[in-house]
């Protein structure tokens, strides 16, 4: 008797308790994210604000409001250089360049390891996944000679002909473009994503006798357009702020990216911190805009299940 | 040959000078805010130009802008001849090194005193020796320590594009307020300590003002060991000399003003470096170079402050010296043309422009009498700097470890209490262990 | 028949090689070459201004009896991979999946969300050293006087805490866009059947996010054993080597030492890609199962 009055009992308090639990639950949740949202907030909204104060005041109060006010920094930095115009064009171009050819070459390795079988499948991913492994210090060097002049200064001489042995690109935008056409991350990325992908889809259109190419090119490639999305946003992202490898390629001013060229504020001995703030929110404004405008594809709606687009 | 007529123009950014209306030598004359000046100029181009790439670190905009307006009127000078200005904003020296490794290096570049000694014992570097002495220019026309500084085995390198040493900075009006007299070139450990003392103020905690500003730092420590008559390395570099007594000896005063409470850290008081702590009057006398010199003109316009050679120690004067040369590659195609731009830009001409941009001082021992000098105390001082005991900032082949426990002896007695002598010796134990 | 299914493999084999060619070519020409180069490297006494020569084992014995590798970077290393790893997924995870559902604001949440990756490490890195320095905004806020970077107890902390704030917005998207694959019928299923959210998440969620945590995770070990722009910018391995971590080590052989050890950096180079593919393997293991996971 007792035992069936406990059993009868306990559902009924957890059920009040969850029942209230369910009540509080969207607040706390809220306010959960709105916490989080504040603290992203906070580091750029406070450079923002110090880059409309000046130089003496970078560390004093308010913190919430720019007091006293100028415009001063970005002054600085739109007026002391005139390759500013020409800094920003190549940035745009080496990344939009970049973004375009990674995508499409990332999604098509991407789908091989996924889903196609070749030989040396397994061999070839495992080594893709050693190739992001070795820290960038050591491989810069082996990489600007492949870039550059090649192992072997001259090429290497077959009778009369000459197999160079490096691309000979130092100082070109194109030297800063071709290694990052394709790179590890993104082939990695495109392949887990094409294992958790519904098989289903291209299994219809196989059996309609389309190839493996016309497949990927008419139901993949559509329907995997956030993760793609996604892939060149992170491409795009990193190619602006990339500043290591185009500051060993490119020499000429005329040919700096925008990371290289805002780098001339800081100074040898101290860095003008207000400058540096402004200017790393001119680099930084592109990135934001083009994210905002992509953003209705991130979300996911009911219909994302077939191949009509969300 | 044929030729092309082409317009070379660049931009400049000239400091005007302001000694028409200088005055007397008790107001220094400061330059003022750089004016951006534009000049176009119509030369004749012969179609095959000599091409000398040329590299350095990039300064602030105005110091680059003075080094494009100096190639520039090379470029009009010597029409033969195209110069690729391919300066570096990131970190130099993996740039370079980068460049060496692949041979793809520019024929003229900068090279550090502090490490420049490994490029020539790898024979990376071009001997200017004949060069030199083909364009009749003599060793003798540079500060010796200077060109000394590059020279290895007895052959020279590079030549030096402009120097610094430390000077001490001292805040006017704190002085005043205390009513005391300003330092001197003649002053020593015992008046810096004294004055150091006197000029403390710690009454209001949200600004204390303290004597004399000690970082953790290897740019400024080394000056008192040379003071106490010291080293930081042997003669040939092989073994360190910081558990000297001497060098001790000189960590214990260098340290003393903070654990006596009249010396303070940057940090100590939130600032990243004391050139700020300096500007803010919260430190009365600090050790810095000619940089600080513009950085106070644009941040601090309004502080009154003046710059002696720092105090002699128990042995006498001590120094450093930073400076920087041109060198030329050993891989360059164009010895002749390379060379030709460097003495360009180390000419009397062009370092009297350098000069009286106020960004360096020049390395030729001509302009130790140039007006400029005689107007400028505060610049004079760190220029005399150099003739008064002053040693390279170089420790050999391990110098960046030297450099590196020796800010860390510092630290670890700032930080943690450790007592001098054996965080001393823990820094010399340290480095055998490297250079083993 | 079977030369019919042979064919029909040949083909596939094919398409295969022409969908990962772009790739491969990149990869030969550059990664094989610069990979096979270090390792060469390792075994040479090498100092970027003389040609590399021969060494043995000499670089990896001076890598192993280093005291700053064994005393400082390798523990450092581990520490700031098991902190930041584990936390970074979490919170990158659970961000993704509360950006999944249907929520007021969204859109302006995920944008926020997002921002603390927008920056390249190096700005980012600037401006937290400014936020933490002694007069900085943190201390502002916090009325603390603490000298965060300056201090050995604290400057790890520091860096570790904005990695993960600055990871988290790039992860969260990996996952969002991860997220897309499983189709809303499976969650409406479970709605139906009661479950509730938290069964939801762990029940269906995880299972099939499985490829891409591993991605998440796989690439999170790689950039923390490869943490070095944040270290370079905002510490340089200090205060008294409390941040020397081995990619900032072997920066500091390869580059920043007066005599550079270039051999010595390639050393430990290597011996650092072995540790993450030991931990790779293991993880790879304890994520997607014994091996089945990946051939789904």
């Amino acid at each position: 008797m007792t035992a069936q009055t406990h059993s009868k009992l306990r559902p009924t308090v957890r059920k009040n308790l969850l029942q209230e639990l369910a009540r509080l639950k969207t607040p706390i949740f809220y306010a959960i994210l709105i916490f989080w949202a504040i603290l992203c907030l906070a580091p750029l909204y406070f450079t923002l604000v110090y880059s409309l104060k000046p130089i003496a005041n970078a560390y004093t109060p308010p913190i919430l409001w720019p007091a006293p006010f100028t415009l001063d920094n970005y002054k600085t930095i739109l007026q002391t250089f005139d390759l500013f115009p020409t800094w920003v064009w190549n940035s745009t171009l080496i990344a939009v360049v970049v973004t375009l050819c990674r995508v499409m070459f990332c999604a098509m390795a991407g789908y091989a390891f996924a889903r196609i079988e070749f030989p040396f499948k397994k061999f070839l991913f495992n080594a893709l996944l050693i190739s992001m492994m070795m820290p960038g210090v050591v491989t810069l060097i082996p990489s600007f000679l492949i870039i550059g002049p090649g192992f072997i200064k001259n090429g290497i001489q077959i009778g009369a002909l000459t197999i160079p042995t490096g691309f000979h690109l130092i100082d070109k935008l194109g030297g800063v473009i071709l290694p990052g056409v394709v790179d590890a991350f993104g082939v990695f990325m495109m392949t887990q994503f094409y294992k958790s992908f519904p098989k289903e889809l291209e299994e219809a259109a196989v059996m309609d006798g389309c190839g493996r190419w016309r497949t990927f090119i008419r139901i993949v490639l559509p329907v995997s357009q956030t993760q793609l999305l996604t892939l060149g946003l992170l491409t795009f992202q990193g190619m602006w702020n990339n500043f290591m490898w185009p500051m060993l390629v490119l020499r000429s001013p005329e040919l700096f990216t925008l990371p290289i060229g805002l780098q001339w504020f800081k100074n040898e001995y101290y860095t003008l911190i207000s400058t540096v703030l402004a200017g790393s929110l001119f680099n930084t404004l592109p990135i934001l805009i083009l994210f905002f405008v992509f953003q209705k594809y991130f979300i996911r709606s009911i219909a994302t299940t077939g191949s009509k687009e969300g | 040959m044929k030729s092309l007529m082409k317009v070379l123009s660049a931009v400049f950014v000239l400091s005007m000078l302001l000694t028409a209306c200088g005055g007397t030598a008790e107001t220094p004359v400061v330059p003022a805010t750089p004016v951006t000046i534009i000049e176009t100029q119509v030369v004749e181009v012969p179609l095959e130009q000599t091409v000398v790439r040329l590299s350095g670190w990039a300064s602030s905009p105005s110091e680059t802008a003075l080094l494009e307006s100096l190639l520039y009127r090379f470029s009009v000078e010597n029409p033969d001849i195209l110069v690729k200005y391919e300066p570096i904003t990131g970190d130099y020296k993996q740039v370079l090194l980068t460049g060496i490794a692949s041979g793809t290096e520019p024929d003229v570049y900068y090279i550090d005193i502090f490490w420049w000694q490994e490029l020539a014992k790898n024979d990376v570097l071009l001997p200017i020796d004949d060069l030199m002495t083909g364009s009749g220019v003599a060793r003798t026309d540079f500060i010796p320590a200077l060109l000394d500084a590059f020279t290895y085995n007895g052959i020279t390198y590079g030549i030096p594009k402009d120097f610094n040493t430390l000077g001490m900075f001292f805040n006017k009006d704190l002085f005043d307020a205390a009513g005391l007299a300003y330092p001197t070139d003649d002053w020593t450990w015992t008046d810096l300590k004294a004055t150091a003392t006197a000029l403390t103020d710690l009454t209001d905690p949200n600004k204390p003002v303290y004597g004399f500003c000690t970082a953790p730092d290897a740019g400024r420590f080394p000056a008192f060991v040379f003071q106490n008559g010291g080293t930081v390395m042997n003669a040939d570099f092989t073994d360190t000399t910081l558990d000297s007594p001497a060098a001790i000896e000189a960590a214990e005063f260098y340290t003393s003003f903070r654990t006596e409470g009249v010396g303070a850290m940057p940090s100590d008081v939130g600032e990243g470096w004391q050139g700020t702590v300096f500007g803010k009057g919260q430190c009365a006398m600090v050790y810095e170079g000619a940089w600080l010199i513009p950085y106070l003109r644009d941040q601090f316009p309004g502080l009154k402050y003046g710059v002696v050679i720092p105090p002699a120690g128990p042995v006498g004067e001590g120094n450093l010296i930073f400076t920087v040369a041109w060198g030329i590659s050993a891989n360059t195609q164009n010895p002749d043309a390379a060379w030709r731009v460097v003495n360009y830009l180390t000419s009397e001409a062009s370092q009297k422009t350098v000069l009286e941009s106020g960004f360096a001082l020049p390395s030729r021992i001509s302009l130790q009498s140039s007006d400029y000098l005689a107007n400028n105390p505060n610049s004079a001082a760190i220029f005399n700097g150099a003739l008064n005991g002053a040693q390279p900032f170089f420790w050999g082949a391990f110098g960046s470890d030297v450099n590196d426990q020796m800010g860390k002896a510092l630290e670890r007695v700032f930080k943690e209490n450790q007592p001098v002598a054996d965080a001393m010796q823990q820094a010399a134990t340290a480095l055998r262990n490297l250079m083993k | 028949m079977e030369n019919k299914l042979k064919r029909k493999k040949f083909k596939e084999a094919l398409a295969g090689y022409f969908f990962i060619s772009p790739w491969l070519f990149i990869f030969i020409t550059f990664s094989v070459f610069s990979l096979g180069y270090a390792i060469y490297l390792s075994f040479t006494s090498y100092n970027l201004l003389k040609p590399p020569q021969w060494w043995d084992f000499e670089g990896y014995q001076r890598v192993l009896s280093d005291e700053l590798f064994l005393k400082k970077a390798l523990p450092n290393t581990f520490k700031y991979a098991l902190i930041v790893v584990p936390l970074q997924t979490i919170i990158s995870l659970i961000l993704a999946f509360a950006m999944d559902q249907k929520l007021r604001f969204r859109r302006a949440f995920r944008t926020i969300y997002y921002l603390p990756s927008v920056t390249s490490s190096v700005v980012i890195s600037l401006i937290f050293v400014w936020i933490f320095a002694p007069q900085g905004v943190f201390n502002q806020i916090t009325h603390l006087t603490l000298n965060w970077l300056d201090s050995p107890a604290t400057a790890f902390y520091v860096i570790m805490g904005m990695n993960i704030f600055t990871t988290s917005g790039t992860l969260m998207l990996i996952f969002l866009s991860g997220l897309q694959d499983i189709s809303a019928s499976i969650y409406e299923a479970a709605q139906i059947d009661g479950a509730s959210a938290f069964q939801t998440f762990f029940g269906i969620t995880i299972p099939l996010l499985k490829p891409v945590i591993f991605f998440v995770v796989t690439v999170g070990v790689i950039g923390c054993f490869q943490v070095f722009d944040q270290i370079f910018v905002m510490t340089a391995g200090g205060p008294l080597d409390s941040t020397t971590t081995i990619t900032y080590l072997i920066y500091k052989w390869a580059f920043r030492d007066t005599t550079i050890k270039m051999g010595q950096a390639s050393a430990l180079a290597v011996i650092l890609t072995l540790i993450i593919l030991v931990i790779t393997l293991l993880q790879r293991r304890l994520i997607e199962g014994s091996g089945s996971a990946s051939e789904r």
